[in-house]
């Protein structure tokens, strides 16, 4: 498994809040994403609406998931491919060890893929003695700072030019420039004679089709096309449910993914591998390998109330409306799923407890279902997790979250049943809350162990006269 | 019902699945509803526009090509037949400097447009040499093929432009469409600097529909499908990973471009 420090949320939140960087570039990120994305809807052709189909056509593939994986299993297979069916991130990680320590491979080229942030591919490599070089150009930065990314498509979006200038004359011994192109430029260089020399490269998928038998990647900067181009060997790395069962449904996924990512028509470069290198072709692997992974999925599969999220592309689109993470970054999510898709899905991958804070964390807005290029409901998602939270849940091993606080709402609750002692409890209340401070008719901070209520924000006082005296009084007149 | 020919990883895999959907783990469900025995009506409307479409038709396209291609930085340039094209291609090759190396060198597939188009004797006068792929042997033993394939590798590397045709192009998104075969090498359309690409007009589509639905249901395309690798390339390599300034020539080629015939 890789890092996941979701444990942090607050803490990081309260970082990325005060980083005036990160403010900066998520300000901008998602005013031309965000508003882009909601254009490009409307301009199709079907209008937003295609996303509708699209959820249909993504759920009849998840209710058919083992008979579409079968097929394309079998296609892959009589196209001269291996496939490997991964039920945990262990068992992923360990055979594409295994496939590199068959083909002695020293140098891995990446192509970005969550997944294999997910499954923690890279540390297990590298302990092997295998160098891995990340490619995507974001990805790349990241990794030279021996950090983790903190979008899905943007992943350096916390990086200024600065930063990444410094970062390149450090580690790649370039003269100090902070001109985009030619920082872009010193990194083609240094990752050109990478992907010449490796021996392996990886890719995530974004989606397969059963018909045809091919996955699919898709890029604008043709790292991933390299990566499965130029070395011997190419593993391909996919969360189960990345399927579709056609040809013509899976063109109305790519427009929305590629609408939903980057606000594009189409990205630059899309390709749909089947195989290996077939007899008489000078270029393309040897080997293709493609591993299947579930770690997790099946379990949200078999849970009505969350197979749905098994329709999301990755497309990050919800990341770039959201307000939450407009404001707190990924690295808050502490896991390779940032965002609203990250609330939803690191609790269900990492366990609900441990990531309680993400799914409370999230404002119920719905932004993030209408930017959905899936039309997923998050929202109905989100709160059926702090339910879960609220009372526990024993298919998912949920301790309630807050003793203390089922403790006062039961409390609560036995309270409003006796008049009088509500009634006196409030006439308290109102007393005791003229001791707290006061500004403008507003209480600025309640005592512990209530204080985290007003920490950003005032609180009405109780009104002078309960509703139930202004009944009585106004009703004798 | 195959299960003990498929090996234990999947069936393990998959029964996990089925019992998640409630279904009986056991069982391999029928899916054939999932599938289509043939086009559907929109299809072979789609099926009928493309055989159909004449002059008129191809000119429209080109016209939605030009503006689809202008925020990609795709050139698009409308030729009349193959020596526009082959003057084109010697005036690239002249003007443009090498990206890694001093000495100019080309890349071209092997195919009947580009043979046809004659440049490399145009490029021998200038001293250029030109590499063009061929077929790898299949039958000539396994270390003349690995020596024979890394002597294209390393001519494509070497080279600072490369010239393709493709199978399609799209017209809505400016999208080349190649699929791989042997002396036609995707490669060449990725590694070196500048991609030319030569293309027939009446290989222009509309869209990804008008393209899926011949691949799947017209007897020309339907038995080599999208074969081991096919390729959507929309203008040049881009990134905006560094304070999303958009940058051409990421990893792939800095310039892309697009000579349409329209003899």
């Amino acid at each position: 498994m890789s890092d996941i420090s979701t444990e942090k949320y607050k803490e990081e939140a309260r970082r990325g809040i005060a980083n005036p960087v990160l403010q900066k570039a998520l300000a901008g990120l998602q005013d031309r994403f965000g508003r882009g994305t909601a254009e490009a809807y409307r301009r199709l052709p079907e209008g937003p609406d295609l996303r509708l189909r699209a959820h249909e056509i993504r759920e009849t593939a998840i209710a058919h998931l083992d008979t579409l994986l079968e097929i394309l299993a079998d296609k892959i297979r009589a196209n001269g491919g291996y496939v490997y069916f991964a039920e945990t991130a262990q068992a992923a990680v360990d055979y594409c060890l295994a496939v590199a320590r068959r083909n002695n491979v020293r140098l891995v080229v990446k192509g970005k893929s969550m997944v294999s942030e997910e499954i923690g591919l890279n540390p297990v490599l590298e302990a092997a003695g295998i160098e891995v070089v990340e490619t995507d150009l974001g990805e790349y930065i990241i990794q030279l700072a021996g950090e983790t990314p903190s979008h899905i498509i943007a992943p350096a979006i916390h990086k200024n030019r600065h930063d990444i200038a410094d970062l390149f004359v450090r580690k790649l011994g370039i003269r100090r420039t902070t001109d985009p192109p030619e920082l872009t430029q010193a990194a083609r260089k240094a990752l050109r004679e990478k992907f010449l020399a490796a021996d392996m490269g990886t890719s995530g998928v974004n989606m397969a089709c059963a018909e045809t038998g091919h996955i699919t990647t898709v890029s604008n900067e043709g790292n991933i096309r390299m990566a499965t181009t130029m070395p011997r060997v190419h593993v391909a790395l996919m969360g189960m449910e990345r399927i579709v069962a056609r040809l013509d449904e899976y063109e109305i996924i790519l427009r929305l993914l590629c609408r939903g990512a980057a606000a594009q028509t189409m990205g630059t470069y899309a390709s749909y591998i089947g195989g290996p290198r077939r007899p008489g072709e000078s270029d393309g692997p040897d080997e293709f390998h493609l591993v299947v992974i579930d770690n997790g999925r099946s379990r949200i599969m078999a849970d009505p109330q969350f197979r749905e999220m098994l329709c999301c592309v990755r497309c990050a689109a919800c990341l770039n409306v959201c307000p939450v993470y407009g404001k707190i970054g990924g690295h808050s999510y502490g896991f390779a799923y940032s965002g609203p898709v990250g609330a939803v899905v690191t609790p269900l991958l990492t366990g609900i407890n441990r990531a309680k804070d993400l799914c409370c964390g999230e404002t119920l807005c719905g932004a993030c279902k209408d930017a959905c290029s899936m039309n997923i409901d998050l929202p109905r998602m989100l709160l059926a997790l702090r339910e879960k939270l609220a009372y526990g849940d024993a298919d998912w091993q949920v301790e309630p979250a807050s003793r203390a606080e089922s403790l006062a709402y039961r409390g609560w609750s036995w309270l409003i049943r006796y008049r009088r002692l509500y009634e006196l409890g409030l006439k308290f209340a109102a007393a005791g809350q003229k001791l707290l401070p006061q500004e403008k008719g507003m209480l600025r901070r309640l005592p512990p162990p209530v204080q985290g209520w007003t920490r950003s924000r005032d609180l009405h006082p109780l009104a002078e006269e309960t509703f139930m005296q202004r009944w009585r009084r106004t009703r004798k007149r | 019902m195959l299960d003990d020919l498929r090996p234990p990883d999947q069936i393990r895999f998959l029964r996990r699945i089925r019992t998640a959907l409630g279904h009986a783990p056991e069982v391999s469900r029928e899916a054939k509803h999932l599938f289509a025995e043939g086009p559907t009506e929109e299809e072979l409307l789609l099926l009928d526009r493309i055989r159909q479409r004449e002059q008129a038709g191809r000119q429209a396209l080109l016209e939605r090509l030009f503006e689809a291609g202008k925020p990609i930085n795709l050139r698009v340039t409308a030729l009349p037949d193959g020596a526009y094209a082959t003057a084109a291609i010697v005036r690239l090759v002249a003007e443009k400097e090498p990206e890694w190396g001093e000495a100019k060198r080309i890349t071209a597939w092997r195919h009947p447009l580009i043979d046809r188009l004659n440049f490399p004797e145009a490029l021998d006068r200038l001293q250029i040499p030109v590499h063009v792929a061929a077929p790898v042997p299949v039958d000539a033993g396994r270390s003349f093929d690995q020596a024979e394939r890394e002597r294209q590798r390393a001519e494509i590397i070497a080279s600072f432009i490369g010239v393709t045709s493709a199978d399609f192009c799209l017209a809505d998104t400016a999208t080349l469409v190649m699929r791989n075969r042997p002396g036609q090498p995707r490669s060449a359309a990725l590694v070196p600097s500048i991609h030319i690409a030569v293309i027939h007009w009446d290989q222009i589509l509309a869209d990804m529909k008008e393209l899926f639905a011949l691949l799947r249901w017209d007897e020309r395309y339907r038995p080599e499908g999208l074969s081991n690798y096919m390729s959507f390339i929309s203008g040049p390599s881009k990134t905006a990973d560094i304070e999303a300034t958009m940058v051409n020539g990421a990893h792939g080629p800095r310039e892309v471009h697009l000579f349409v015939l329209t003899e």
